[in-house]
């Protein structure tokens, strides 16, 4: 059994955490509720990331993730005024039991694979974060620096298409 | 940071985990929003196992890799949500049971 620290103890609390709201998440049937469920397992992640020596990650995880992708979920319910899903028996029964076979096959062939493979090495402790920032940016705008720019290409193109769709239709 | 001593097996339990709860949220889900959300849960369940493994390797190409993964997952939210607020223009719903045709 491995030893038990406090990094352990506090990684493994933050990952129940991120586990607990993200079952509050796929149950809860009010969509803004499911949101901000998600909101709070995002933070839990982020302070995972952190112990996995990844400051960086974490704080882009806040500010994108937390901050700009779901605030961006809220902005559209907004828009939508999705109602809360009703409790109702799905027309076609062997759609629910084909998903839960398939879940509980994935399940069952996960937990198999990281039995088999899973060789729990200690992840060893982390360099000092400021240096672990430049090197992350050195290789970020060195060696990936094509991918870097691709990147943007595309997220420009996402602005251009998201615009394009959901502008009403006629209004030019 | 804090220090060291989480084991390897830690964090994929975890992420494994928050993946099979994403994957169940989008097979059982109807609501479309609620589907999406689940697959942004699981690309955070990859994230989790790279930054994992990454930090078990003591290499930083796991953190690029993951910088890209999130950028790319906002470019796909924002398409994804404009196609639903036109869908939800043409049809009054999300439900993805009824939403059946591929034209309409």
């Amino acid at each position: 059994m491995d030893p038990v620290t406090a990094s352990r103890l506090l990684f493994d609390a933050a990952a129940g955490l991120a586990i607990l709201f993200a079952c509050v998440m796929v149950v809860h049937r009010h969509p803004v509720k499911s949101v901000l469920a998600l909101v709070v397992s995002f933070f839990a992640l982020a302070v995972t990331y952190v112990l996995l020596s990844a400051p960086l990650i974490a704080a882009v995880q806040v500010i994108v993730y937390a901050g700009a992708i779901l605030v961006l979920f809220l902005f559209v319910l907004m828009l939508l005024n999705v109602p809360e899903e009703i409790r109702q028996k799905s027309g076609r029964p062997i759609h629910q039991t084909l998903s839960a076979a398939a879940i509980l096959v994935f399940a069952v062939a996960l937990l198999a694979t990281l039995r088999a493979h899973g060789s729990p090495g200690a992840v060893p402790g982390s360099p000092s974060a400021p240096a672990d920032i430049r090197a992350v940016a050195r290789l970020l705008f060195s060696e990936h620096l094509l991918s870097f720019e691709a990147l943007s290409i595309l997220l420009l193109a996402a602005l251009v298409g998201s615009f394009c769709l959901a502008r009403r239709e006629g209004s030019s | 940071m804090i220090g060291d001593g989480i084991p390897l097996g830690d964090v994929l339990l975890a992420s494994a985990a928050l993946f099979m709860i994403g994957l169940a949220g989008v097979l059982l889900r109807r609501n479309a929003i609620t589907i999406f959300l689940s697959i942004e849960l699981m690309m955070n369940a990859a994230n989790l196992t790279v930054l994992g493994y990454a930090a078990s390797l003591h290499s930083l190409e796991g953190q690029v890799v993951v910088f890209f993964v999130i950028a790319i997952a906002a470019a796909e939210a924002a398409v994804g949500l404009a196609i639903f607020v036109a869908l939800f223009r043409h049809t009054e719903t999300i439900d993805v049971n009824r939403i059946n045709l591929l034209k309409w």
